[in-house]
Parts: C-alpha cells; structure tokens; sequence
C-alpha cells in the first residue's frame, strides 16, 4: 500500500462500515496503529460484529486487525432517575 | 408520578428477535410507557420492521416510537411505519400523542429530526439548491414539531426525536461530525413549549445527559450510551412531594 492510499485508509474502512448492505453500522471507531487498524464501539448481535470483522479483513487482506467491538447488554435497568 | 422507559437505536433484525424481550415482559412493573427514540431497525425494510414489531410489540404498556435515519434507508418508511402501526405501536412524525396514566395526561411529540448543527458552528439556508435544502428539511421539521408540541393540553410533555437537539448529549462524538448528528433547531422547538422531558438516539458515541438553553432536560437514549434494554425516568414526583409538602 501507497503512501496516498493509506491516507485515504480509514475513510475507505468508515464507508465500507456504514454503506455495506451487511454491516450498516455507523458507530464503529477506526483507529490507526503502525501496522494495525483496531476496531471499537458496540453492535447489536454477535454475527454483526463477525460480519465486520469479515468484511474488513477481506477487503483489506494486508491489514492487521484487532477487533474490540462489543456486544451492548440488554438487560432490564435497576434504577429510576427523576427528572425535574 | 410518571415512569416512562426510554431506548433508541436497537437497530432489529431477525438476530437481534429475543434479546430485549425478556427485559420488555418486566416493563409493566418499572414503566407506564416506552418511548423509542429511532433506529428501530438496521436498513429499513418491511421484514426489519416485522422483526422490531414482534420484538417491541404486544407488551402490556403502550409504545410510543420515531423513526431515524436508518428506518429510511430501503425509502419504505411509509410501509415501516404501517406495519408498526398495525402491531398497535404509535408512530410519530410530526404529530403529538396523549396517554392517560395514573390520572395523569402524558403527552408525547415526536419527529425524527435532522442535523444541520448547533450555534456558532451550523450550516446556513443559503448556497446551492443542495444546501438550502439540507438546512430547509430541519427548519419544516423542527417546525412541526414545535408545533406538535404546542397542540397538546397535558400534565407533562416529551419531546422524541431521533437526531439531538443539544450538543452537551454529542460530547464523545467527534466535533466534524456533530452537524449531522442534531440541530439547534429541534432544540429552539423543544423550548418553545412547556416541555418536561427531551429524548433522543442517534449518537452512539455520545453522552447521557444534557440541558436544553431553555432549561429542558435532555437524555440521550442511544442503545450503546444507555447499555441496558431501556432507562426509566419519573416525572411528576416533585409536584406531586411539593403539593403534599405545602398541605402538611
């Protein structure tokens, strides 16, 4: 990879994110490493973030990547806040 | 006193089915009401729809939603919001809705919202027809839904967008950004009525709790920044504890 491509490399991963049909997520981070991309945020399923991971690393096979998405809990909340 | 329970951006499809559902059965013991601030589904079809119906549907409090800007994406919001309406959901755009709750008058108004920007920092009506456009489509929505606010008679007031209407709720977002997260606009709207309570999703990345400059309570209820199936709050209770104070 060119110098110019990788400065075009994390608007490439952001597009791919939010405009592919199988991923449509807009809440990942990319954040550049040296030689790696590592990839934050949460999704809602555990296919969604495979998927990401998937699409990334075929897309951009010479890139290695570290995935840190997270799964967002569902559980039933504990407290109340009064608003006033 | 009134709980309302609050979530957004839960972005259903067929593999998400089952993991709210046992944190919604508990609703009617922690809320009178859930409200679902947009992103109900991930791509906006008609089968994404079905799947968040029969997730969110059907639960012994009422469901009060809008849609975001993912629920647009197929361009069959008309048909996403029929098939929402048909499970017994109340879709708002533009329009305001009242629940009776412990003989109180709850009412909700609600739009998607769209960006544009806060103050200092917001794209103006001028320019190309493009541009005009984008800034025009939040002035007739931030309209309707003064609008909606105003048109209602009740003991309290939410205002549901999708988009934020303050950029305190941004913070953790990056500033490029924040124009296509929210406007001032809704914020201006939300102001110019007696509102309560306003919700909102859309910003993953963003923060729990802002404040209108009017003074309006501001939560963003974003799945991702809430991390739990949905968050209650209770209105109502410090006029019903100042009223019970003033008679003792």
């Amino acid at each position: 990879m060119n110098q110019i491509d990788e400065e075009y490399l994390e608007a490439e991963i952001q597009r791919l994110l939010t405009e592919d049909g199988r991923v449509a997520e807009q809440g990942i981070t990319v954040q550049r490493r040296e030689h790696a991309v590592v990839l934050l945020g949460d999704v809602e399923s555990d296919q969604r973030r495979d998927e990401i991971c998937r699409q990334i690393a075929e897309h951009f096979p010479e890139l290695a990547i570290t995935c840190d998405i997270g799964i967002t809990r569902a559980q039933a909340p504990s407290e109340v806040e009064e608003i006033s | 006193m009134i709980r309302i329970a609050a979530v957004g951006d839960v972005h259903v499809d067929k593999d998400v089915v089952g993991r709210y559902r046992p944190a919604l059965e508990q609703l009617p013991y922690r809320a009178d009401a859930l409200l679902v601030a947009g992103d109900l589904t991930r791509h906006g079809t008609v089968e994404e729809a079905r799947c968040f119906a029969a997730e969110f549907g059907g639960l012994a409090v009422p469901v009060v939603v809008v849609l975001g800007n993912h629920d647009h994406q197929s361009d069959q919001q008309s048909r996403v919001a029929e098939v929402l309406t048909e499970a017994g959901i109340t879709v708002l755009e533009g329009e305001a809705t009242v629940l009776e709750l412990h003989g109180h008058r709850l009412g909700i108004a609600g739009v998607k919202g769209f960006g544009g920007g806060f103050a200092g920092a917001c794209a103006s009506n001028f320019g190309e027809r493009e541009m005009k456009d984008f800034v025009g489509t939040t002035e007739v929505v931030a309209d309707r839904l003064a609008a909606a606010l105003l048109s209602v008679q009740v003991d309290a007031l939410v205002a549901l967008t999708h988009y934020a209407p303050v950029p305190e709720t941004l913070v953790g977002e990056p500033l490029e950004i924040y124009p296509f997260l929210g406007s001032y606009q809704l914020g201006r709207a939300i102001d110019s009525a007696p509102t309560s309570l306003a919700l909102h999703g859309h910003a993953h990345h963003g923060s729990e709790r802002g404040r209108t400059p009017g003074g309006v309570a501001v939560r963003n209820v974003a799945h991702p920044v809430i991390k739990q199936a949905y968050n209650v709050y209770q209105l109502l209770s410090d006029r019903t504890d100042a009223e019970l104070a003033g008679v003792s």
